[in-house]
């Protein structure tokens, strides 16, 4: 799968900027209110399908119309936020969502838009991505300088070039790996040594395979998500993907944590208009109900471990029902209504409850990875 | 019998003065404070009676001048103090033979008639001058005329308690203009300034609200002077006096009517003596009472007197009373009086004439809005042209008022709002001897209520619209204000200058 469509150079970005700025500008001096039209992220623009994720579908726009009072406030943040992006593209610097929320507390910016918190301002990143478009794509928010604070890191013989220019192999990286770029679509792929690539939601447990040596002894990469994983990381395992290596995903036997999954797997329905989001070719690795639940399960052994979901986490499931990466996705619905039955959650540290001596919790991490891996064809030694 | 048997009869009669000085406290004299607001209330209202019965728009001076010197190293006046109290008008003035009976003798006269009145009591100020004269022992002074003649008559003169007769000290003419008229009496009374002082000034700045059409003038002991100068130039139509409605007297009344009256057949007794009964009515009442209408009235016992009554009440083809005995203030004085709170809006109304137990009422309503007004609801109350400063909790204005529904009108109780309400009557329905605040009579609630409601659909109107155009001004000038924002940040960007002279051609965007 080609992405490259999607890196769009910065002249271009620039110029789309102007073009917008000077077409306001124009209206404005015409003495035309201005009406910006853009497609938000309502079901109807959003299609989902299991092999693509969500899919943005231009089905019914949305207009912002200058004549109106907030919408005239809208426009005036969309204005003071290109103008920003323009000015920080100019000078190749980036800028985090909380810099531009204080970019607008400038005081004589403050005292026109009076911005109380945060959300206004990302709101107008947001619309910013859905109006900067280019041959119907959004350009996502990296490319005009705003990057979100980088989270998660990747452990594994890849050898790479990212902004800072150095080639590095990411067993080289430190004692996590490589610190994952804000901008994985620039960075530079030099060789890959691995068979497969292990992404883990806790870093404890990542930290630990790391430990015992796993990735040199299975050629395999290993993620740490720190939680639900950022954009940079879902579009750095978009480019794992891109070059053949099997992603599998290691998470929690929770319903917040199929969530996780299905946003790797899927994209989001709010992010659905940013292409290279979504992972389809990602695999569920674990912790799954069968695991638990089946008499052969790797992890039957460990059943008394699980703990009591609670109000909100069962609320949470009985709306996974309703998500469509959730609802529609023939496994991950699966694992969502084994939940709701049993009404029991487990964590990854769970492991740890076998009581092992490490050799041999070693051993038990290995094969669970290696069958795992097998379900899926794929054959790691 | 209460007296016991072996002392001696000691009876002597007490005359009307008499008595009304010993049961004093009932018409408000029972402390020095007190007395001196009612002393000055009661001559005021006097002053208003005799202005408005004379059909000359009221100009009302009142002085009162502290008498005692104060004690020079503390600067404060024992307390009670003696007031010199003066109150000035412009009335008719009194025909120099009634002088004396006129003020110096109570509860004179004995006319069945009912007249929507202010006189809370019926003792006018001559209780306030036999007060003052019992505290001081100073006489009275008296200087009156009437127009077309060329003098005032001055008389000082003193009550003679016992006999409830007054008795002329000194008598004397005073050169004046033919024009000239009015009343001005001059006496002294004890009393407590400080402890009244709040009270007297917000009496002065209510009634200056429900006759806009006097001119007040106030000189307090503290050498300031208060002045309610005249707002409007119409005064209200005078009440006429009005026999009683049959629903709205008691045996008593009865009694003493059938023991005046010169007709010789009872048919002709009801004609004459009742208001809504002619001789059909009268005919068709007595077949229902099942009194013979040829009997003499005179002959009637006190059994057939209280079937009578008895049969007045059940009998309910009577017309309503006559509106024609009140005096309401009219709508354009309400509006007036309420225009002295310096409001931004004033809605006011006056219902149609309803009844209570046989007397006919009148009430007028009006609500204020925004202005000079303090937050939250004030409410003035009067009856009969005189405010009631006391007891609003329990009025039944009050209730009726905690029971709106303001938010339908688009209020809220915080804004500033100011409500008011006047009964007229020919017997308010006072629910104390205080005589001090409306009793909740469901005929008197409906009223008030139905009367604020009109006021209140048509002030929401106003302040909707008011609220509207302050709405659309502030959204334009937040419009302008995010173009003017957004110019620059465009002209900073593209390195040009923008203009919306095209998209606000009127103003100018500063």
């Amino acid at each position: 799968m080609a992405i490259d469509s999607s890196v769009h150079s910065t002249p271009d970005v620039l110029d789309l900027i102007n073009q917008v700025l000077f077409k306001l500008a124009d209206t404005v001096e015409e003495g035309e209110f201005p009406e910006i039209g853009y497609y938000n992220s309502s079901r109807k623009n959003i299609s989902y399908s299991s092999d693509q994720g969500y899919r943005p579908i231009d089905d019914t726009p949305s207009y912002i119309d200058g004549r109106k009072v907030e919408s005239a406030k809208t426009i005036a943040g969309l204005v003071y936020g290109l103008s920003r992006f323009k000015e920080h593209l100019e000078q190749g610097m980036s800028m985090s969502l909380r810099d531009f929320y204080y970019m607008n507390k400038v005081r004589h910016v403050q005292e026109v838009l009076r911005i109380s918190n945060q959300n206004e301002t990302n709101r107008i990143i947001n619309l910013s991505e859905r109006i900067l478009r280019i041959a119907g794509q959004s350009i996502p928010r990296e490319e005009f300088g705003v990057v979100s604070s980088p989270k998660g890191t990747f452990f594994g013989d890849l050898t790479l070039s990212d902004q800072s220019g150095k080639k590095l192999n990411c067993t080289n990286a430190g004692e996590y790996g490589w610190f994952i770029s804000s901008r994985p679509f620039e960075v530079k792929i030099h060789d890959i040594n691995i068979d497969a690539a292990v992404f883990v939601e806790k870093e404890a447990m990542a930290r630990n395979l790391i430990e015992l040596g796993l990735p040199e002894e299975l050629r395999i990469g290993i993620g740490s998500l720190f939680g639900q994983p950022g954009r940079n990381m879902r579009a750095w395992i978009r480019r794992l993907a891109d070059q053949e290596v099997p992603i599998f995903v290691l998470v929690d036997l929770s319903p917040w944590s199929l969530r996780i999954f299905s946003t790797i797997k899927s994209n989001s329905i709010e992010l659905s208009n940013i292409q290279g989001l979504a992972t389809p070719e990602a695999h569920l690795a674990g912790m799954t109900s069968t695991d638990f639940w089946n008499k052969r399960g790797m992890l039957h052994e460990i059943e008394h471990s699980l703990e009591l979901m609670t109000k909100s986490d069962i609320k949470c499931a009985q709306q996974n029902r309703n998500i469509p990466a959730i609802g529609q996705d023939e496994i991950l619905n699966k694992e969502n209504e084994a939940l709701l039955k049993k009404k029991r959650k487990g964590e990854l540290e769970a492991f740890k409850s076998f009581g092992l001596p490490l050799v041999e919790l070693k051993a038990k991490y290995k094969s669970y990875l290696t069958s795992k891996a097998a379900i899926h064809d794929v054959k790691i030694i | 019998m209460l007296t016991s048997r072996y002392s001696k009869p000691d009876v002597t009669e007490l005359s009307i003065s008499a008595w009304f000085y010993r049961n004093r406290t009932l018409a408000g004299f029972d402390n020095p404070a007190r007395s001196l607001y009612v002393s000055i209330r009661e001559l005021v209202e006097n002053s208003l009676d005799a202005c408005e019965g004379a059909g000359n728009l009221p100009d009302i001076n009142v002085k009162l001048v502290s008498q005692n010197t104060s004690n020079e190293r503390t600067g404060i006046t024992s307390a009670p103090e003696i007031f010199q109290l003066s109150v000035q008008d412009n009335g008719s003035g009194i025909h120099q033979e009634n002088i004396t009976n006129l003020i110096g003798k109570m509860l004179t006269g004995t006319k069945f008639t009912y007249k929507q009145s202010r006189g809370t009591f019926g003792l006018g100020g001559s209780l306030a001058l036999l007060y003052g004269q019992v505290t001081t022992q100073r006489p009275i002074e008296i200087v009156t005329g009437l127009r077309g003649e060329d003098y005032f008559t001055s008389i000082l003169m003193r009550l003679d308690i016992e006999r409830n007769e007054p008795e002329i000290v000194e008598e004397s003419r005073i050169p004046k203009r033919q024009n000239d008229c009015g009343t001005t009496v001059t006496f002294y009374l004890q009393g407590d300034w400080l402890r009244s002082k709040r009270r007297i000034q917000e009496y002065f700045a209510q009634t200056s609200m429900i006759v806009p059409y006097s001119s007040i003038w106030f000189q307090t002991p503290d050498d300031k002077l208060i002045e309610y100068d005249r707002v409007i130039d119409t005064l209200p139509a005078q009440a006429k006096e009005v026999k009683p409605h049959p629903h709205g007297i008691d045996v008593e009344l009865l009694k003493s009517m059938v023991s005046v009256t010169r007709t010789l057949s009872v048919a002709s007794f009801l004609t004459s003596s009742f208001q809504r009964i002619g001789a059909s009515t009268a005919k068709a009442f007595l077949t229902f009472a099942k009194v013979d209408a040829d009997q003499k009235p005179r002959d009637l016992s006190n059994e057939a007197l209280l079937d009578m009554m008895r049969a007045f009440s059940e009998y309910n083809r009577f017309s309503a009373p006559s509106a024609k005995a009140l005096s309401p203030a009219e709508e354009s004085v309400i509006h007036a009086g309420m225009m002295r709170l310096q409001p931004e809006f004033v809605t006011t109304t006056k219902r149609t004439p309803s009844v209570y137990e046989g007397h006919p009422f009148i009430i007028e309503a009006g609500v204020a809005y925004g202005g000079h007004l303090k937050n939250g609801i004030n409410l003035y109350r009067f009856a009969n042209r005189i405010p009631l400063l006391y007891d609003e909790g329990s009025d039944v204005s009050t209730r009726v008022i905690r029971n709106l529904n303001l938010k339908a009108y688009g209020l809220r109780p915080d804004n500033p709002l100011a409500f008011l309400v006047h009964i007229c009557s020919t017997r308010v329905p006072y629910k104390t001897v205080g005589k001090e605040y409306i009793a909740d009579v469901d005929a008197v609630r409906r009223e008030v209520d139905l009367g604020l409601k009109d006021c209140l659909r048509r002030l929401s109107e106003q302040v909707r619209r008011r609220n509207r155009v302050q709405k659309n001004t502030k959204r334009e000038s937040r419009l302008r204000g995010y173009y003017k924002f957004i110019s620059e940040t465009l002209g900073e960007a593209t390195q040009r200058k923008i203009v919306l002279t095209n998209l606000f051609p009127a103003g100018d965007d500063e």
